[in-house]
């Protein structure tokens, strides 16, 4: 065998190895979810008449109100994100405001412990009495969604040259004019990505779900987690359940890979 | 329609003076260059007057207007881009249309306008595609369309040629100048490119270290240059420049050659220049004033480097005057009467005399 046909093995094999290791989970969550309790304690069986159950458990259970509350909460989190964010953004890309120290503390947020942060938000939804609501939710959603979009954001708006917001002030339109009608319309395609990309961190969150709106105000992954019941995991529910939670955002970001990785490079890969 | 002065102009970036009491005055409807080596202020200068930097003090007015601390919308300039900044997102119509459209005028008689331009600039069939889909030229004659629509005070050129290639710069250089003279407005343009600047410009005004060099018409500028950068700046290929001393008429390099020069009341060490179309070689008998080590055939011109006793000349001869010469002839060099130019050896400004 020669040495290119060795390392295309090696190649192929690396990658269907990583595809069936994201795969296979998924794969396994939706058999579980139409296997009754019984046929869930063998784990390997794949030939079975699917059951329904779960389903209707899971769909009656609320779990819709709950996606619902964690759409409603990411779409409040990532408008505002995106808005703020691409501001913000520009400014450090143009200006280099706030300096290094901004630039590393937004990449700090990302890496905070939510346990830091779950406490004082808690104190301030008693203190207002705002507990069990979707309001502190959006609040502790944006302090890592708001740092990681306007992060995404800089490379794009750093792509931009320019020439073209001075010949915007030149032939006629202020400063934000400017901005607003001919730098945005450029990072388009970053927005798009980081609303997405930012989306997506906003669902998955537990944490700061699970303690700041624990009860009627639950978010999906909260309600997930309630099929973890004092009688034992609900798998087939909970997969149920799962999948609802995942499909959205798998598919979702299945269109925005190219600018995922751009954005997160800091603009340095183009593609 | 406008004149354009800048009063004790200066430009400083913390203690690093980039701009140094800059004070020039352009008359209405006239087309001056700014040129000069990179990091000479030309473009700083530019920006200043478009107001896309600040002047850190000084002032600059348009007309009788002081615009020494408005917005640039608020100038009524126009400007033109080396890049040409077009708007990727925007057609062509939308994209000269588009100074229009920021002032409030309704899109349709912007449209309309932008049209009429654009068929004078011979964009016509262009106007529904977007700049990626244009040729270098044609995304220049947008730029230029954008520029002209408003019928702003002053345009401003950014070396706005710099980005086509050789032949197409000769082009639209000529047609960007049809287009001022036709259109009479005051213009600023700033290019490094000397030859660019003789062409275009009714004033070129040589710049170097933020500070002007010389101002006049293109002409004078050449023809008697101010000092040695000046002189080694304008005009390709380069002026000779020679250090040595001179006495009457006689122009004498250490104990190397001698030259016979103009008469001059100044005696003593000079730095002697001479531009290449005034040094004339012809074949010597004998050994020779100095050998010819290189010609580079330019068609109707040959560019001749001439070795004199360890000085390098160049030399610019007419094909049909090349008989004879060639790499490793000896040549006797005489200096065409009243194109010598004597500068001072320390300060290189020019001798007067």
């Amino acid at each position: 065998m020669t040495r290119s046909s060795v390392v295309t093995v090696l190649r192929v094999t690396l990658l269907w190895a990583a595809g069936i290791s994201v795969l296979f989970p998924i794969v396994w969550i939706a058999l579980a979810s139409l296997k009754t309790p019984e046929q869930l304690n063998d784990p390997f069986l794949i030939a079975f008449t699917p059951n329904f159950a779960s389903w209707q458990n899971v769909l009656s259970s609320g779990i819709l109100g709950a996606a619902g509350r964690s759409a409603l909460v990411a779409l409040v989190t990532v408008g505002i994100s995106v808005v703020v964010g691409s501001m913000g953004a520009y400014a450090i890309a143009r200006y280099r405001a706030g300096g290094t120290l901004t630039r590393f503390g937004m990449l700090a947020a990302q890496v905070l412990p939510p346990a830091v942060l779950v406490f004082p938000f808690l104190t301030m939804a008693y203190a207002l009495r705002l507990t069990d609501t979707l309001i502190p939710v959006i609040f502790s959603h944006l302090s890592f969604v708001l740092p990681v979009v306007t992060w995404f954001l800089i490379g794009f708006f750093e792509a931009v040259p320019r020439s073209l917001e001075e010949q915007a002030q030149v032939d006629g339109l202020t400063r934000f004019t400017a901005f607003r009608l001919v730098v945005l319309p450029q990072v388009y395609p970053g927005i798009g990505a980081a609303a997405i990309f930012g989306f997506t961190l906003s669902w998955n969150d537990l944490f700061y779900g699970l303690i700041l709106a624990p009860g009627k105000a639950a978010i999906l992954p909260v309600a997930i987690a309630g099929f973890n019941t004092f009688r034992g995991v609900q798998i087939g529910s909970m997969s149920a359940a799962i999948l609802i939670a995942v499909v959205p955002v798998v598919i979702a970001s299945f269109f925005i890979q190219r600018k995922l990785v751009q954005g997160i490079s800091g603009g340095a890969v183009k593609f | 329609m406008a004149t354009v002065r800048f009063s004790g102009v200066n430009k400083a970036y913390g203690t690093t003076s980039v701009v140094s009491d800059l004070d020039l005055e352009l008359p209405d409807g006239s087309f001056t260059v700014l040129v000069g080596p990179s990091g000479c202020g030309k473009s700083t200068s530019l920006r200043m007057l478009a107001g896309l930097e600040t002047v850190t003090s000084g002032s600059i007015t348009i007309g009788a207007r002081d615009v020494t601390h408005l917005q640039p919308r608020d100038r009524d300039i126009a400007m033109v881009f080396q890049n040409y900044a077009l708007y990727p997102h925007l057609t062509v119509a939308e994209n000269i249309a588009f100074p229009l459209r920021a002032t409030k005028t309704p899109r349709r008689e912007a449209l309309t306008r932008a049209a009429t331009i654009a068929e004078s600039l011979g964009l016509a069939k262009l106007l529904d595609r977007k700049p990626k889909d244009l040729s270098g030229g044609q995304q220049q004659r947008v730029a230029i369309g954008r520029a002209i629509i408003r019928e702003p005070s002053v345009f401003l050129f950014d070396e706005p040629l710099s980005n086509l290639d050789a032949k197409l710069r000769v082009e639209t250089r000529t047609e960007l100048l049809q287009i001022q003279r036709r259109l009479g407005i005051t213009s600023v343009y700033v290019t490094h490119d000397q030859e660019e600047a003789m062409t275009l410009s009714d004033r070129m005004v040589v710049m170097r270290d933020g500070r002007i060099a010389q101002q006049g018409t293109p002409q004078e500028v050449y023809a008697r240059p101010a000092d040695t950068f000046v002189a080694a700046f304008v005009g390709s290929p380069k002026m000779n420049l020679i250090d040595g001393a001179v006495s009457g008429t006689t122009f004498t390099v250490g104990d190397g050659f001698a030259l016979t020069v103009d008469q001059t009341a100044a005696g003593g060490p000079v730095t002697l220049g001479v531009r290449p179309d005034d040094l004339l070689p012809t074949v010597s008998d004998g050994d020779g004033a100095a050998r010819v080590i290189l010609i580079e055939h330019l068609g109707p011109r040959a560019i001749v480097t001439i070795d004199a006793r360890g000085t390098e000349l160049t030399s610019v001869v007419e094909t049909s005057r090349l008989s004879g010469i060639t790499e490793g002839t000896p040549v006797d060099l005489a200096v065409r009467p009243g194109a010598t130019h004597f500068f001072d050896p320390a300060t290189g400004s020019r001798l007067s005399g």
